[in-house]
């Protein structure tokens, strides 16, 4: 399978389309900072509260009196004071801040869904399912990670630092610069093993990805597996990309205790220089013992917000991936171009759905589908089109839809090119019955109604409900009556909840006869211009085609039905046949005109026929 | 204009069940996860030996300080502090060592123990009938043997060993308090039993949010999914923005799940890091006037505030880790079921070798469904005598791939017996049994690698000689030559760089390298060329010369040159004969031959 097709933008337009996220909640991100920067004010002030306290404590060693009881215990109560209230800064800087993160998170969510709805077949040709499945959940939550830890952690660091070393300096400024000393080269150092810990991780994705590729190959070819004997041969395959992977992630473990073991020295080096630097200055008496204990306090405090900068970097490098694999989907454009000015379907024409096709050429790629159709469907008539696999019977319908754009000619409903058309309310116009019966995991009730949601529900859509009921005279509800013409009322009785009936993952609890007929119900409901049913009644017995088309025939009287089929019970019945071989149109009238000719239809005819009498 | 307001309670994928998990017990699922750390238990103990030296290294730190308060900053000597320094330097750097290593053996046993789930994973499935992947998509399955396993990873190689380090450090840090003054301990662990309130609350709410968001995600990602697969229905129905909605109505619970989830995450950080510090103000208040009174030592009193700010931290990370336990045994709970999953084909205790030399097939009355009555085959019963030609012909649906499957024993017989040699099937062993057949689907199917490793697969004894006599002998050498690194070069992924007739070629020189006893072949449909074609089929004569041959038949030069031909339709075996017999019959194969073979339709 061909590498899916992927997409490139400029690096400023990435870096706009990121930074839209973040102007988006820019007083979140704010207020968040702000918070931090309360919570590490009033925090980083009970170093030097405590050291009050204990320069107090060795003061009054001389001098004991109520006056240094009290200011003791209103240094406890300050403490107790400031700890509150950083707390609750803490609160609201994580809340605010990682809240932000989660709108962010629901906003590309959002944003690819409704992309993905506006994207063509071609797409969903290039990228697999669970390829679009797992970049949707998975990148996603990369990005939010990259605003929500990304932001926090750089801004609490830089305000840690800033303010816990300007009190440093306020206190003994070369002391202070010893304690940094030894930050350039640890720091330098650190940079080095993140980076390592970095490819290392690619590498260690790489060799997971292969043991899962493995994994996929074995399941798919578990028949050769087996029938050739290769249980041994996969194993050993498989034990040895397990292998590699194991050293790969055992450097991966090495790289990662050595950034451990360096934190642990980061973070402990400068208590380790403030006690042999500082124990030396309280000595000397440049220093007191408060302050001492002040120092230490701040070099504590550091501890965390230092080692939490290596979990930024790897946030920030993943969420920038993730950011790429989504810009697959977000700057893709789709091949179908929306008319500047959209024409409208004639509406009060007595008889509807007239097709024509001029010189109409497509091809999926390289490959010719349609070579040249010029063909004209009068509006009102019921028409077959029928012809072997892959003579591109479906590929005709998909364009009459507008799935794709004829590379020549046009299609033409009513008088107008469907490319003059709003696509959507072209669509509307539409009623399609595909030849796979796909149902969604909702009610059966649902899926009927599924075609006419949008016109009950999407302001955006001109179309209204259709009221007019499907059989005259019925006083049963307009989804009971379409369930009545698609021939499924006997089997909705056997359902136990009936229209509430739970269908489940792509209906599979149906079976094929009944996907079907729900399917048509579903098309019939929308009161379409043109029905086009694409082989859907190949699992339902002939006795009953012949009453869904018998329904039909009332039904449909002013407008247009297109069927695709291979049955002649079906075929006898049409107005108009249509024949194509290899992409062509090769003969078309009606069913006794065709057997006249005695030419591709008509054997294609008897060997139908001979075909049915085989299933007998 | 205005519509209706949409209700999206019931929106697309509200049908979609998630699997069950929660059947066995966290202590079963922990006793079978310790048979796959048990190998590596010295390992393991070496950890956990290395825990309580982690922690002690911890509460060295501030007893050092306290000793150079006392003993050298209060009355100003700096004689004999040079061994505080080295000490307080030898905790660092012991401390750096000591996590390196436990964090690098944890990982060591860690991934081994996993190599071993996932080996043992991987030889199940190998196991398991044909019939358990019908029943099973392929993706969940990768699911269980990749992402599953990758998630119990944490909690094998971190998790659970640091929860107790972290237990180990709590239960250290009390002790020396207590012995260091035990008045000021029992007032700085007044903060505790509310700090434990109030984690055990933050939890419960926490727990509830997190469950609420598996919910919400699977919701939200089986609308993803289906909307995915059904886009096309989606836009033929124009129903974009509908879909669209009901998508962000969950999202907007998912978003809320999470929200609630971030407030008590924040809420159960900020306490327990308020509850460090408080404690802090706690112990100047009542301990400053025991150090007035001469109790306590200043030394002792920074120490204690600079162990309790080390005491919270365990409380946070258990939390936090216990939560990532939870993932891990739901996690361990699905892949158990899988190896729980027994449908394999029954062996054969005691195996009778297969009979050398010719072979008799002989089906009697076999009846075979892959769920309950649902008969595929109904009494089929045929002898199959060394060196025929047989031809299976019928319809789609007719049985013919199941009388393959049941010949290769992929299946087993619902119903009836097959004899080889008048042995009873069952009673050979099974690798040994397939080895006396080389197969050829309609689906080549091709293994990442080179072409010469495809047409070798599985006779690790072919020679290169052997590989390129069977290409040519099927007409294949000329095109694989084509290719800059012939034999090696690479196939990708299932075949996919090389043509539909290629992967057919190349599949009949990898079943002419096994020179089997029996060839199955299931004649492609598959449209190529006409040059190709005739390679094609000139090939298989070249394939069907040599030994007993079972074709599922789609092309006319096959039925013509067949010994005998089964006619099969809805699962039984209605005429069997020659061609020209069969013809003469009138039956249904006449009708067939017409329909399928007769010139100028090709269907």
């Amino acid at each position: 399978m061909p590498a899916p097709k992927t997409v490139t933008i400029s690096r400023a337009q990435r870096r706009a389309h990121l930074w839209g996220y973040f102007t988006r909640y820019l007083w979140w991100f704010l207020g968040g900072a702000a918070a931090l920067v309360v919570t590490n004010y009033l925090g980083l002030e009970i170093p030097a509260q405590l050291g009050r306290a204990v320069q107090l404590l060795k003061e009054s060693e001389a001098a004991f009196g109520p006056a240094t009881q009290s200011a003791l215990l209103n240094i406890g109560l300050i403490i107790i004071a400031l700890a509150i209230g950083a707390g609750v800064a803490r609160i609201i800087s994580r809340i605010t801040i990682f809240n932000a993160g989660r709108f962010i998170e629901f906003d590309v969510r959002n944003e690819l869904y409704a992309k993905l709805t506006a994207l063509d077949p071609t797409f969903y040709n290039d990228f697999p399912t669970g390829e679009i499945t797992s970049r949707v959940t998975n990148d996603v939550a990369y990005i939010r990670l990259l605003f929500a830890i990304g932001f926090l952690h750089i801004i609490n660091t830089s305000l840690a630092y800033t303010i816990a070393l300007q009190k440093m300096v306020a206190i003994d400024w070369s002391l202070t610069f010893y304690c940094l000393a030894p930050y350039p080269p640890m720091l330098f150092m650190m940079l080095l093993i993140i980076r390592a810990l970095f490819d290392q991780t690619k590498i260690v994705q790489a060799k997971m990805a292969e043991l899962s590729t493995k994994v996929q190959e074995n399941l798919a070819g578990v028949a050769v597996v087996k029938t050739f004997n290769l249980q041994a041969r996969e194993q050993a395959r498989f034990d040895e990309l397990g292998e590699t992977y194991y050293q790969a992630s055992m450097r991966l473990a090495l790289l990662r205790g050595a950034l451990t073991a360096l934190t642990v020295l980061v973070a402990g080096t400068g208590t380790m220089i403030v006690l042999l630097v500082g124990s030396r200055r309280v000595v000397e008496g440049s220093l007191t013992l408060g302050e001492f204990v002040e120092l230490n306090g701040y070099v504590v405090s550091l501890a965390f917000p230092t080692s939490a900068m290596g979990w930024v970097f790897s946030v920030w490098h993943r969420g920038q991936a993730g950011f790429d694999r989504l810009i697959d989907i977000l700057y893709r454009d789709s091949a179908l171009t929306a008319a500047a000015t959209p024409q409208t379907l004639p509406q009060d024409a007595p008889i509807k759905g007239g097709i024509r096709l001029e010189g109409v050429r497509f091809g999926y790629g390289e490959e010719q589908v349609l070579r040249g159709i010029d063909l004209e469907i009068e509006p009102g008539s019921t028409v077959a089109i029928v012809g072997r696999t892959g003579s591109g019977k479906s590929t005709l319908i998909k364009l009459l839809a507008r799935m794709y754009d004829p590379d020549e000619g046009r299609v033409l409903i009513d008088g107008v090119d469907v490319k003059a058309l709003d696509l959507r309310a072209l669509r509307s116009e539409l009623g399609f019955v595909p030849q796979d019966p796909f149902l969604f995991s909702m009610t059966i009730g649902q899926n009927i109604s599924f075609g006419v949601d949008a016109m009950a529900f999407d302001d955006s859509l001109e179309r209204e409900v259709p009221r007019e009921p499907l059989i005259p005279g019925s006083g049963d509800s307009r989804i009971m009556q379409a369930i009545t013409v698609a021939g499924l009322a006997q089997d909705l009785d056997a359902f136990p909840e009936e229209l509430e009936t739970l269908v489940g993952e792509r209906g599979i609890t149906l079976s094929g006869g009944q996907k079907q007929r729900v399917t048509i119900a579903r098309a019939l409901l929308t009161n379409p211009r043109v029905l086009v049913l694409d082989d859907a009644l190949s699992s339902v017995d002939t006795q009953t085609e012949s009453v869904i088309l018998d329904h039909l025939d009332a039904l449909m009287r002013d407008r247009t039905s297109i069927l695709i089929t291979h049955r002649y019970n079906a075929l006898a019945r049409v107005d108009r046949i249509f024949v194509m071989e290899e992409g062509r149109l090769i003969e078309q009238g009606t069913h006794e005109q065709l057997m006249a000719l005695g030419q591709v239809y008509a054997k294609m005819y008897e060997q139908q026929k001979l075909r049915e009498s085989l299933e007998e | 204009m205005s519509k209706d307001k949409q209700n999206t309670s019931q929106a697309i994928g509200s049908g979609f069940k998630e699997q069950s998990v929660g059947d066995i017990s966290d202590r079963q699922l922990a006793r079978r996860l310790w048979r796959y750390m048990a190998p590596y238990k010295w390992t393991f103990l070496l950890c956990l030996l290395l825990l309580p030296l982690i922690s002690g290294i911890q509460i060295l730190q501030p007893y050092l300080l306290q000793v150079a308060i006392d003993d050298h900053l209060v009355p100003g000597k700096l004689e004999g502090m040079w061994w505080i320094f080295a000490a307080f330097a030898g905790t660092l750097v012991g401390r750096a060592l000591v996590e390196f290593m436990q964090l690098y053996f944890m990982q060591h046993a860690g991934q081994r123990a996993l190599y071993d789930l996932r080996t043992e994973v991987f030889a199940h499935v190998q196991r398991l009938s044909v019939s358990f992947f019908h029943k099973n998509p392929v993706g969940r399955l990768m699911t269980r043997m990749t992402t599953d396993v990758e998630s119990l990873q944490e909690a094998l190689s971190s998790g659970m060993i640091t929860m107790l380090g972290d237990l180990f450090t709590l239960a250290a840090i009390v002790v020396v308090l207590l012995v260091l003054d035990w008045k000021l301990a029992l007032v700085s662990f007044l903060v505790v039993p509310p700090l434990v309130g109030l984690t055990v609350l933050f939890r419960h709410f926490l727990r509830r949010a997190f469950r609420d968001i598996r919910v919400k995600i699977a919701r939200l990602n089986a609308h993803l999914q289906e909307s995915v697969t059904g886009m096309h229905i989606i836009q033929y129905f124009v129903r974009e923005r509908v879909s669209t909605r009901e998508y962000e109505d969950i999202n907007v619970e998912y978003r809320t799940a999470n929200v609630r989830s971030v407030r008590y995450d924040a809420m159960l950080y900020a306490v327990v890091e308020t509850a460090g510090s408080v404690t802090v103000g706690a112990i100047i208040w009542y301990g400053s006037g025991q150090v007035l009174e001469g109790v306590v030592t200043l030394g002792v009193l920074v120490a204690f505030i600079e162990y309790m700010q080390k005491f919270f931290v365990p409380i946070r990370d258990l939390a936090q880790k216990y939560n990532l336990l939870q993932s891990a045994m739901a996690s361990s709970e699905r892949i158990f079921q899988l190896l729980d999953s027994t449908e394999l084909l029954e062996t054969s205790s005691d195996p009778v070798p297969v009979p050398a030399g010719a072979l008799t097939i002989e089906f009697e009355d076999v009846w075979f469904a892959y769920n309950d009555e649902d008969w595929v085959l109904r009494g089929v019963s045929f002898c199959i005598e060394p060196g025929e030609k047989i031809a299976i012909v019928g319809r789609t649906g007719a049985g013919k791939t199941t009388i393959m499957n049941l010949l290769l024993r992929l299946h087993d017989v619902t119903r009836g017996t097959i004899r080889v040699n008048g042995q009873e099937l069952r009673r050979f062993d099974l690798q040994q049994w397939r080895a006396h057949f080389s197969v050829v689907l309609q689906d080549s199917f091709l293994f990442r690698g080179s072409i010469g490793e495809n047409i070798a697969l599985g006779a690790q004894l072919a020679s290169q000689q052997e590989i390129v006599q069977a290409a040519k002998a099927v007409s294949v050498h000329e095109l694989i030559m084509r290719y800059d690194e012939g034999y090696a070069h690479e196939v990708k992924e299932r075949g996919g760089n090389l043509s539909a007739g290629e992967r057919q070629l190349i599949a009949f020189a990898r079943a002419l390298v096994h020179q089997p006893e029996v060839l199955l072949l299931d004649e492609a449909t598959a449209n190529v060329d006409t040059e190709t074609e005739a390679l094609i089929q000139q090939a298989q004569e070249v394939l069907m010369a040599q030994q007993t041959s079972v074709v599922i038949a789609h092309r006319l030069s096959t039925i013509r040159t067949s010994d005998r031909i089964f006619v099969m339709h809805r699962g039984e075996l209605i005429e069997h004969g020659t061609h020209a017999q069969l013809l003469d019959q009138q039956g249904h194969y006449n009708k067939l031959y017409h329909l399928q073979y007769s010139a100028g339709s090709g269907a």
